[in-house]
């Protein structure tokens, strides 16, 4: 009995005394567990959020949206196809692979020309491929002048892997534990419920204050948001934005946030006769309170939208939609009219043949913020203004499908487009050109306008900024006057955190979660 | 009594196999394509020809299903198309959470279901007995998610009992099971009451107690094995659906298990996932089934194996 | 000399039977009370709603009870009170509906398989099994696919579930009548003597698909509220209860009552359906009286 009893003592004072030399972890709590950790093969945030604390490219792009470099120190374009990096020296990967120009021509070309090619391929459609110039020099080549190229290599996509690593361990075991040389180290992966990271002490830029870090995967959103208030999670990512006032009023807690490179947009079918006509598009946008959609609906989690592109991106032009197409129910009932609408003693406006003005839509569910919601909402404004929405609601890989199609028959569609690079080309170009029709890209709105064709690419040519900057605010001007599009809000990158995280500054590219700064007190 | 095991093991077979291939016939019908979920954004048709291709998505039906059944019998159920993970692996890790949580409810089920319902049917008519029927009622009106959501809010948040979500712990387990368990303790209970009143009132229970048998031993002796039965059979279909998958109680206290896993394989279209689930959960349910006939023979030995 | 046969009760005479004990049972009448409540609701909504269930006041959200919103107003400012009185339509159709046509398909195939026996009652057995054995979810989105999405195809989808319940009851019973009349047979038995089984028999069959039917429409409302949780249920802007609930639970903290309400409806219809059904049961069956 007498050793059973010192043998508690003894356990407990052990763990006491561990709890005093308690690891600093920091829990973070989001909805979806990644597909995989290899930029090879995972281009969601999920994934991304973790990988990029593991894995570093050659550029990136920080908070203030300027190029900052990570693996190489200094870069340039040697001629209109060719971008030159010089690579920091020094630098290990978490297995004592050295850093050099290998492990950078190993990682382009297995994304570029490996088969199957990374996912994030089609991105980079100009790109050839890495070549060594030397063992810290490496040059990124593309087939024709391609003004995005820089942020494109600044992408999280782009991230250097440990080639010893990845032939050792073949891509499919390498996905679930990745070797970098980022601030952290891979520790465990389980399933659908924690990735494990540890602290790299070798790390270049010095070690990071937290020794672990844990994400966890939390679908209800409100469990996330009580396991913050419990203090089970130190950090949640996609927070209930109706919870944020109050969060941001508690000394307790902070919210962090940063308008991002994502539109939520109401895109319009072009192909559609119900559409076709401008005015019944701009008597769709005077029908809708967009204000009234931030205020109301999202509610901080989200920013009004003031081009089909967000404002960090380079390119941005605000379109002036606010002075163009006010909110107005009776205007756009007065536009009807001219299009050709009568409004019957109901309040609906009806065509000649006498049938009520119905719009099928097809919105997202579930996969943007109060996507669902906003549908309801514009359901309801749209009836105000004496048109009659149809909404058919299904899970993602219906309507993915369904927007791919060949021919849509749908008169509206929502969706959020991220421009991933943060350079106005990787949206659009592919959603505006009027040969990017799907399935092949995403110009779903069959948009055709010539003189934008030309514009975009030849803003996509130019190695010029300024110009490619008049370029892309000439292409925004015409969409706002051809509104294939609405913007309806734009993404808001926030995190609601524990007051005793320091550190986190929000990234407004939606992929990129900067946890090297960060300590917990 | 060993054939009629042999010959219901046997029974899982074709029953099996009828149902993965229902499932790979039934991804076909419907729209969705696993690569171009993948691929997302970056869903060129080539792209997605090359991944198809790379995937062994390409191949007509009847190949897929074929080459499938006999990497079965390989005992390879092949690799989820979302991650590339061995579904052998997936299932693996899945299972002993679906298992933990199913028998966690059970235990409560049996544990205040059954007694409740003894309690109300040796009562029929009492303030008990209304009292029982109506909470039990209750119990069985309220969806799962909310009532879950609920019990978070007061245990979890409020008075810091439990934890909110996720596993690890036997404190994990206590909120998610109660939830789970709530709407079946409900029907065993009004189960468990029915049918111990229909007993009670058969003619042999009644010359018992003409005979001057203690009404406690007519209770408990005479009519709990007959009425058992029918209550082994419901509960053997709550245990049933448990294993295949509490897909709103693991939503909501983040529990990885089978019915979360489910999920995401219809909405990801992950038809290599969702055949080894099918295969594993049909040999589940006869497995419950099983166990559920066998329990007969032990409760009333007058039934026999045909 | 043979005992004469107690003269057969009349049919006329039965029913009285069964509604006098059915008037005596007061939780059944209780039950009927509110089911016939929420059928009033259900029918003379336009007129009982103080407004229109679709009519959203985004300035308004969230609004607790008050004396504009008498139980508040949801995420979009619409009237709760509104939603509840017209949402009595979807959950009440659905329910009625799903269990009606899966009552009918089910007891038809299990009938059939019970009376014609042999390779056609295992054939529908075994399907029945793979049916069960088959996920739900799976199910749900083919038929979501098949039909679009709307109150139709939650309610095929919700039928579709309750059949192997009542194939399995309709197949019991028949089995259970043509035993009887096997060993009615044997005995050779007057045919007065077939039709009180008849009489006696059928009742029983009846009051247990009643039971299981006035379960089924307490699931049937829940299974309807998962298929939403899932996104799966019926389209805006058609309330539902059980939408409301889906809808409202992200919002347990900040504004309970938007799920709390329809919540509390869902109970109360439930408990009416299933008080209904057990007064029934034992107004149908005199020896399952409880007094």
């Amino acid at each position: 009995m007498k050793t059973r009893a010192w043998t508690v003592l003894l356990c407990i004072a052990v763990l006491t005394a561990g709890a005093a030399f308690a690891q600093k972890t920091l829990t973070i709590v989001r909805p979806s567990d990644p597909v995989a950790l290899d930029p090879h093969l995972e281009t969601t945030a999920p994934g991304s959020w973790v990988y990029t604390q593991i894995l570093e490219p050659l550029i990136t792009v920080n908070q203030d949206m300027e190029i900052e470099g990570r693996l190489a120190t200094s870069w340039e374009f040697v001629d209109a196809t060719r971008l030159r990096f010089t690579l920091r020296q020094g630098v290990t990967f978490h297995d004592g692979t050295p850093f050099n120009a290998d492990a950078v021509k190993y990682t382009w070309d297995r994304a570029i020309s490996s088969d199957p090619p990374g996912r994030w391929r089609s991105l980079a459609s100009a790109v050839v491929g890495a070549e060594i110039v030397d063992e810290f020099t490496v040059d990124i080549v593309a087939a024709q002048p391609f003004g995005p190229l820089l942020l494109v290599a600044a992408m999280p996509y782009t991230a250097i892997v440990s080639p010893t690593a990845v032939e050792a361990m073949g891509s499919d075991a390498f996905t679930r534990a990745p070797v970098g040389t980022g601030p952290f180290k891979f520790v465990e992966w389980r399933a659908n419920d924690r990735i494990t990271l540890e602290a790299n002490d070798d790390y270049w830029r010095g070690r990071p204050a937290l020794d672990q870090i844990v994400f966890r995967t939390v679908p209800e959103e409100g469990a996330r948001m009580l396991s913050l208030r419990t203090g089970e999670a130190d950090m949640v990512l996609m927070p209930t934005p109706s919870d944020l006032p109050a969060l941001d009023a508690d000394p307790n807690f902070i919210v962090e946030g940063a308008p991002g490179v994502g539109i939520f947009y109401l895109a319009f079918n072009l192909a559609r006769e119900n559409v076709a006509d401008v005015r019944v598009r701009q008597a769709v946008a005077h029908a809708i309170d967009r204000e009234l959609i931030a205020e109301a609906i999202l509610e901080g989690g989200g920013v009004l939208a003031t081009s089909v592109i967000g404002e960090p991106v380079f390119g941005y032009k605000d379109m002036g939609l606010l002075e163009r197409y006010p909110y107005d129910p009776e205007r756009a009932r007065a536009l009807l009219v001219e299009a050709g609408y009568t409004r019957g003693s109901d309040g609906w406006m009806r065509d000649a043949a006498g049938n009520v003005l119905t719009l099928q839509a097809l919105p997202s569910n579930g996969r943007s913020l109060k996507d669902r919601e906003i549908a309801e909402a514009l359901q309801e404004f749209l009836r105000q203004a004496g048109i009659a929405v149809e909404l058919d609601i299904f899970e993602w890989a219906t309507t993915f499908q369904l927007m791919r199609g060949a021919t849509l028959d749908y008169d509206l569609n929502s969706f959020t487009w991220f421009t991933t690079t943060a350079d106005a080309d990787y949206t659009m170009y592919s959603n505006y050109v009027s040969t990017e029709v799907p399935p092949a890209s995403w110009n779903r709105w069959r948009y055709a306008n010539p003189q934008v064709d030309e514009w975009l690419k030849a803003a996509r040519a130019s190695l010029d900024p300024a110009e490619r900057a008049e370029l892309y605010g000439k292409v925004q001007d015409q969409l706002a006057i051809d509104l294939p599009a609405i913007p309806l809000y734009g993404s808001y990158e926030v995190a609601a955190l524990a007051a005793n995280v320091t550190g986190y500054v929000a990234h407004p590219i939606q992929y990129i979660l900067d946890l090297f700064p960060v300590d917990k007190r | 009594m060993f054939a009629y095991l042999i010959r219901r093991i046997l029974i899982t077979i074709p029953l099996a196999l009828g149902v993965v291939f229902v499932v790979t016939v039934s991804f076909d019908l419907i729209p969705g394509d696993p690569a171009a979920l993948i691929l997302g954004e970056f869903a060129t048709p080539q792209a997605i020809a090359e991944l198809r291709t790379s995937l062994g998505l390409d191949r007509s039906l009847p190949v897929r299903y074929v080459t499938y059944v006999a990497d079965i019998l390989q005992g390879d159920l092949g690799r989820s198309i979302r991650d590339r993970r061995p579904v052998t692996d997936i299932l693996a890790e899945t299972f002993p959470y679906t298992i933990q949580l199913a028998l966690a409810a059970i235990v409560l089920v049996l544990g205040v279901g059954i007694p409740l319902g003894l309690l109300a049917a040796s009562r029929p008519g009492s303030w008990v007995d209304n009292l029982i029927r109506v909470t039990s009622l209750a119990g069985l009106s309220m969806p799962v998610f909310w009532t879950g959501i609920v019990f978070m809010v007061i245990f979890s948040v409020n008075l810091r009992w439990f934890p909110v979500s996720g596993s690890g712990t036997w404190r994990h387990l206590v909120l998610p099971a109660i939830t789970l368990a709530l709407p079946s303790i409900a029907v065993v209970a009004r189960m468990t009451r029915s049918t111990v009143l229909e007993v009670l009132r058969e003619d042999f229970v009644r010359t018992a107690r003409a005979k001057g048998v203690a009404e406690r031993s007519v209770l408990y002796k005479h009519t709990l094995r007959n009425a058992l039965i029918p209550v082994v059979t419901v509960l053997g279909l709550q245990l049933g659906q448990m294993l295949g998958g509490a897909v709103l109680t693991e939503t909501v206290f983040a529990w990885p298990g089978v019915g979360r896993l489910t999920v995401f394989a219809i909405f990801n279209r992950d038809f290599v996932l969702m055949q080894g689930l099918v295969l594993i959960l049909a040999m589940v349910y006869v497995f419950v089934n099983l166990l559920v006939d066998l329990s007969y023979g032990l409760i009333d030995p007058r039934v026999r194996y045909q | 000399m043979s005992v004469a046969a107690p003269a057969a009760p009349s049919a006329a005479s039965a029913r009285r039977d069964v509604w006098r004990r059915f008037r005596r049972n007061h939780l059944g009448m209780v039950g009927a009370v509110i089911v016939l409540l929420l059928i009033t609701m259900a029918t003379f909504a336009p007129q009982l709603a103080p407004t229109d269930p679709a009519d959203q006041n985004l300035r308004a959200r969230r609004t607790p009870p008050n004396a504009q919103y008498l139980l508040g107003a949801d995420e979009f400012g619409r009237d709760i009170l509104s939603r509840i009185i017209y949402g009595t339509r979807a959950s009440l159709t659905v329910a009625l509906a799903s269990v009606a046509l899966g009552l009918t398909l089910g007891s038809f195939l299990g009938a059939l398989a019970g009376y014609l026996g042999g390779w056609v009652d295992s054939l529908t057995m075994r399907i029945m099994d793979l049916f069960l054995a088959f996920p739900y979810l799976l199910l749900a989105i083919i038929i979501v696919s098949a039909l679009g999405p709307g109150i139709l195809n939650t309610i095929v989808a919700i039928a579709v579930w309750t059949i192997p319940a009542f194939a399995r009851v309709a197949r019991s019973a028949v089995l259970q009548l043509k035993e009887r009349d096997f060993v009615t047979a044997a005995i050779s038995l007057g045919a007065k003597e077939a039709r009180i089984m008849g009489v006696h028999l059928l009742p029983n069959f009846a009051a247990t698909l009643v039971v299981y039917a006035s379960l089924y429409l307490a699931y049937a409302i829940l299974m309807e509220s998962a298929l939403s949780f899932l996104g799966l249920g019926v389209q805006p802007p058609t309330a539902s209860w059980a939408g409301m609930i889906a809808s409202g639970r992200n919002y347990v903290t900040s504004a309970p009552h938007i799920a709390t309400i329809p919540g509390i409806a869902i109970a109360i219809a439930v408990l009416g359906f299933n008080l209904l059904g057990d007064g029934l049961r034992d107004a149908l069956d005199p020896r399952s009286a409880k007094h």
